[in-house]
């Protein structure tokens, strides 16, 4: 991460794309903005950034789309900020509205991960005149019940718990470094191409303060703040008409694809798949160009373009 | 010494407040504030003085507790190392001083909240041996 002619940018082989900002409800929020034709923006989720989809960009612009990635606000080149209060799930999908809208995007296809899904979803559905079709991987969107994985101590709730959150996830970085590691297929591969810069574009303790606080926004009883918003999310969604497509990890264990898909399946019937690759939770590391070419195919299709 | 000591009135002359962790929602599982309302009488001392402990390497600690409007005291906590007032810490005593203190705090939470998982969470995550 460096400052290059006064743009905040993190230099990469493999990320060569212009860096652009805008700020939406107070805070700087980073983006690339890839391409030409009808938008296709791709969500991150926890611990992530735009990084996750670079190998999506060349196959999506190539197949004639506009390619957006941002970066959640309190990740990647976007602003951390360094309050949990600062971080709310409405709060997270009005960033993203605001920076959707004064980009006028429409006609968009949304790609949601872990939390790009909420966030993303809650877009989509308060925006529905700006969405055209929706990719969802590895989320959820339904306030219970939660994951098995998510109900556990160990090590998911001792993971987050209150200064055992800040310790292990800001002063170790557990999440973006052996919490990713562990959530991949070929862990080899992902510790020489990328972990790094998973680790890196998280130098601080205060910069990682949102790795321990979406955790604290998966509701896993009925007390749970932001209940009342998944309730909506999985009301809406299940009105929902647009085009889907749901792709999933095949060695997915945090939210596997029998319990998940399957849920999302019986919230949108008409839904395409599940497409399973090979994949844990980060199944864009492992098979990036393969799931851009299923979207790029679903989308060719909605089109009436066939190759 | 390898445990977390609560003290009363330590020495603070010639000593600064380093902070090396917070934590703005110590109540998003409500039995970590009740330990901490339990450990240092937060019920009737309320803002009135922090708590302090004494941790492994010697070094002693405030915790700083923080309430906001509308939410049970506390809502947060501060952890000050309390250093010489003009001498850098030393990090990996501090990271092993708040390890322990972490094991104390969960012991002292109890219920289904266990130290062996805690150790466990440590082990998958790969942070330093530690005792």
């Amino acid at each position: 991460m460096e400052l290059s002619g006064g743009a905040l940018r993190f230099p990469h082989e493999q990320w060569p794309y212009e860096p652009k900002f805008k700020k939406v409800n107070g805070w700087r929020m980073h983006y690339i903005d890839e391409g030409a034709g009808d938008p296709v923006v791709l969500l991150h989720g926890n611990p992530a950034w735009g990084f996750l989809y670079r190998k999506f960009v060349k196959p999506l612009t190539a197949g004639g789309r506009r390619v957006i990635v941002p970066d959640m606000v309190g990740f990647g080149l976007s602003e951390k900020p360094v309050r949990e209060q600062a971080h709310t799930l409405d709060g997270h999908i009005a960033n993203l509205t605001g920076l959707l809208r004064q980009l006028d995007i429409r006609n968009a296809t949304m790609v949601s991960h872990d939390w790009g899904g909420p966030t993303g979803l809650g877009f989509a559905l308060s925006n529905p005149d700006r969405v055209r079709a929706l990719v969802i991987m590895s989320t959820w969107a339904w306030p219970l019940p939660p994951a098995e994985f998510h109900k556990r101590i160990f090590p998911w709730r001792m993971m987050h718990a209150p200064l055992v959150g800040p310790y292990l996830l800001g002063r170790h970085n557990a999440l973006a470094g052996r919490g990713m590691y562990l959530s991949v297929v070929d862990r080899k591969k992902f510790r020489a191409e990328s972990q790094s810069v998973y680790e890196d574009i998280l130098p601080d303790p205060g910069s990682r303060l949102l790795t321990w606080a979406w955790p604290r926004w998966i509701p896993v009883d009925e007390s749970a703040r932001g209940l009342a918003r998944f309730e909506w999310l999985e009301r809406e969604l299940r009105k929902s008409k647009l085009p889907t497509m749901l792709i999933w990890g095949r060695e997915d264990e945090v939210f596997d694809h029998k319990t998940f898909a399957t849920r999302f399946k019986d919230l949108l019937p008409h839904a395409e798949g599940p497409e399973l690759v090979t994949g844990r939770h980060f199944l864009q590391e492992d098979s990036g160009e393969e799931i851009a070419g299923k979207i790029n195919r679903f989308l060719d299709c909605i089109d009436g373009r066939h190759s | 010494m390898t445990a977390i000591q609560v003290i009363e009135n330590p020495v603070l002359e010639g000593t600064r407040r380093a902070l090396v962790l917070v934590e703005d929602r110590i109540g998003h599982y409500p039995e970590f504030r009740e330990f901490f309302v339990r450990q240092f009488a937060l019920d009737t001392s309320g803002l009135s003085r922090p708590g302090h402990v004494r941790a492994p390497s010697g070094m002693t600690y405030a915790l700083v507790f923080i309430g906001r409007s509308g939410e049970p005291f506390p809502d947060g906590i501060e952890i000050y190392a309390l250093p010489d007032a003009l001498e850098p810490l030393n990090d990996p005593e501090v990271d092993a001083d708040l390890w322990v203190l972490l094991r104390w705090m969960i012991a002292g939470v109890g219920g289904e909240w266990r130290v062996e998982d805690l150790e466990a969470t440590g082990r998958l995550y790969t942070l330093p041996r530690r005792q």
